[in-house]
């Protein structure tokens, strides 16, 4: 498999937020594209960058309308993702911390949003989830969802990306600042057509996300590249 | 206000229409508790006895098209909402008729006359000003009788809240009025437009708009003459197939035009010009944007309502689309973007409005700043934006460089931080003390020393889980972002 992490910084016009058209195959571009009625689960440990990854999913949907982030802590910052390509007048930020409340809030927005990056709360029932897993398809909604807890229960995510660990580059024992990490991820689920692949993100700050490899295969007996 | 039969059901036989929702129903059926607008499952269940069509609007459309060129030929602006459904612009006509009232009376008997006493009678006829009080004056309206509205707000006043439910597009926020004491949309008008937009966002003003007998176009903008579109046709379309390609491309047309100009229309006058025969104009209006699907719409009803009736001989030879009315609110609008999807997205915000509060659903806008928490002015979704405190082109020195962390807290969070000679070696997270892998900084965060603000550091500090910037301030550290 070729390592092709050049920067095209192609302006895709329907869906691709992650750069690199020509290089990479697919497949991998497939994976950092949220599908219409597909929910992608990003799970991790927090740190391992999958709120900047989940931002970044919006980033072709905040082109055509209104885009919506689903925040449980009342953290997540518009300005990471201003950064990664998502129109500043199109991003809505919608706060939610109560658990009992949670599920009603992201249906209401699920019945009518394109796009949605949900984080997802300790507690969260399974049949709520898969309710709205199902209502995502019904109205052909593109959702990424973060579980703050454990991971989303069985058949409500289409592809699940885990997040294996980040390298960063740029600071150095007190010098430099942080410039440019890279972020390993494991597909796994339907969407990537039930074998796990791993690959990574280079997140370059200012610039959007881009696959930069496809470093490992787990299947044995499978074709890489 | 029309109200159309279905020649392939019985007047005997109880009957049910609708698709999803319930548009039409037989008297039997109403008495079983069954309404207009009900969930056709749910009436299902509560006239299990009825039989069911499914509701073909463009075949409405064309039973509607005689009743619609019988009060053509006495005023000439008619404009169609749906099968069923026109208003009518009557200041020239009421002088030349003599009055609403003559007015009224004459459209009525014109009707009796074309369609028979029975199926005139079914008119039902509402003056008011305005389409929205005229709507409800005539399903007030008495069979024979129109309805005269001459205090329109004192009308509107007495009306109950269910009447904002086909413009404010849902019941949750009539449910919250009723919970709140407000039954009547004269209750709605006594509260401050203010205090609705605050509390309810959008939904809030339309209510209060349409309570106010405030439902004109509030900005109509004038149309380029180049945004009509027109299509010339050698051979006349005459079959079905060939006229709604024709018409549905032309839609296209006018409405890739439209989002150019960074409009949307709400109102269209749709002309088509006959082989053999005058040309027909028909206009249609629709109190949200048009958007391509529901302008499709349209135009393949009238066309087919023409064609099926014979209104075009020999075919058509040209087809013409006019916008008018144009929304202001599609002013923003980029090329790719989709009216339909900002409509929806909006009706959806409304509700988690409606759910969590105004001040939870929010947008940012970038402003100056040398910390994350600063370089976001938010402001409530729905409400005008508050300007910016601090200029974001300006420039910042000191500021924080990008990447961004992802999460950044509303206010600083206490840290652990365990230090080594000024070094950063450890910092707790929740329980467990993580070792610091690398860091920069610091950068000094120069306060506003008259205003008794201390200097600050800051740091970017690398663990194995993770990088967090960190602010160090009289000794103590704190948390100020997490690039997740």
């Amino acid at each position: 498999m070729p390592d092709s992490g050049v920067s095209l910084g192609i302006e895709a016009i329907e869906g691709a937020t992650t750069a690199s058209l020509l290089d990479l195959n697919e497949r991998e571009e497939g994976y950092l594209k949220l599908q219409p009625g597909r929910v992608t689960e990003l799970v991790g440990v927090p740190g391992s960058g999958l709120t900047r990854l989940g931002l970044s999913l919006l980033a072709p949907h905040s082109r055509l309308a209104p885009v919506v982030a689903l925040d449980v802590r009342g953290w997540i910052s518009p300005e990471a993702a201003w950064e990664v390509g998502v129109i500043a007048e199109s991003l809505i930020v919608v706060r939610c911390d109560e658990l009992h409340i949670w599920p009603k809030v992201a249906a209401a927005l699920l019945e009518g949003v394109r796009a949605l990056y949900a984080e997802v709360p300790v507690g969260a029932r399974d049949q709520d989830l898969r309710r709205l897993a199902a209502l995502a398809r019904a109205r052909k909604a593109a959702v990424a969802m973060r579980p703050l807890g454990q991971g989303l229960p069985t058949g409500v995510a289409h592809l699940r990306l885990r997040g294996l660990g980040a390298t960063w580059e740029g600071a150095d024992q007190g010098h430099g600042r942080l410039k440019r990490r890279r972020l390993m991820l494991e597909a796994s689920g339907k969407g990537s057509a039930g074998v796990t692949r791993r690959f990574e993100v280079d997140d370059e700050g200012t610039d959007v996300m881009r696959v930069v490899s496809d470093v490992v295969v787990d299947q044995a007996g499978r074709v890489v590249g | 206000m029309w109200s159309l039969t279905r020649p392939d059901a019985s007047s005997d036989d109880p009957v049910l229409i609708g698709d999803d929702r319930v548009t039409g129903a037989s008297e039997d059926v109403l008495a079983a508790g069954v309404s207009l607008g009900m969930a056709r499952r749910e009436a299902e269940a509560l006239a299990p006895f009825a039989t069911v069509l499914v509701r073909d609007v463009g075949d409405e459309a064309r039973r509607f098209e005689p009743v619609v060129e019988v009060i053509e030929d006495l005023v000439p602006r008619v404009e169609v909402v749906a099968p069923g459904l026109v208003f009518v612009l009557i200041a020239g006509a009421v002088n030349y008729y003599g009055g609403e009232e003559a007015l009224a009376g004459r459209v009525a008997r014109e009707l009796d006359g074309v369609f028979g006493h029975l199926r005139g009678g079914d008119a039902l006829l509402g003056i008011a000003d305005g389409p929205f009080a005229a709507r409800w004056a005539a399903a007030a309206a008495i069979v024979g009788e129109p309805q005269v509205i001459t205090d329109t707000i004192g009308f509107l006043s007495r009306l109950d809240l269910v009447t904002l439910r086909e413009s404010i597009g849902g019941e949750e926020l009539i449910d919250t009025f009723r919970w709140l004491g407000v039954s009547t949309l004269g209750d709605i008008v006594r509260l401050p437009r203010e205090a609705l937009a605050t509390r309810f966002g959008n939904q809030g003003v339309t209510a209060h708009r349409l309570a106010s007998g405030e439902d004109q176009f509030v900005n109509p903008r004038d149309v380029p003459a180049d945004l009509a579109v027109d299509a010339s046709f050698e051979d006349p379309l005459e079959s079905l197939d060939a006229v709604a390609f024709a018409g549905r491309a032309l839609a296209e047309r006018v409405l890739d035009g439209l989002r150019r100009a960074g409009v949307a229309p709400h109102r269209v006058t749709i002309m088509a010009e006959a082989a053999h025969g005058p040309p027909r104009e028909r206009v249609w209006r629709s109190a949200d944007p048009f958007t391509e699907r529901s302008l499709s719409d349209r135009v393949w009803w009238q066309l087919r309502a023409w064609v099926e009736a014979g209104g075009v001989p020999g075919g058509i030879v040209r087809l013409r689309i006019e916008p008018a009315d144009l929304s202001g609110e599609g002013r923003q609008l980029g090329l790719l973007q989709d009216e339909s999807s900002r409509i929806e997205t909006e009706r959806a915000l409304v509700r988690a409005q409606a759910l969590l509060g105004p001040e939870r659903v929010l947008r940012g806008k970038p402003q100056g700043g040398r910390m994350p928490q600063e370089r976001v002015a938010w402001s409530r979704w729905g409400e005008p934006e508050i300007p910016e405190e601090r200029d974001p082109e300006a420039p910042w020195p000191g500021a924080t460089p990008s990447p961004s962390p992802a999460l950044v807290p509303p206010r600083l969070q206490p840290l652990e931080v365990e230090w080594d000679g000024g070094m950063p070696t450890r910092i707790r997270l929740g329980t467990r003390w993580e070792p610091v892998l690398t860091w920069s900084g610091p950068w000094r965060l120069s306060g506003r020393w008259w205003a008794g603000e201390r200097d600050a550091d800051r740091y970017q500090l690398v663990t194995s889980v993770g990088a967090f910037l960190c602010v160090v301030a009289e000794g103590r550290a704190f948390l100020a972002g997490v690039y997740d």
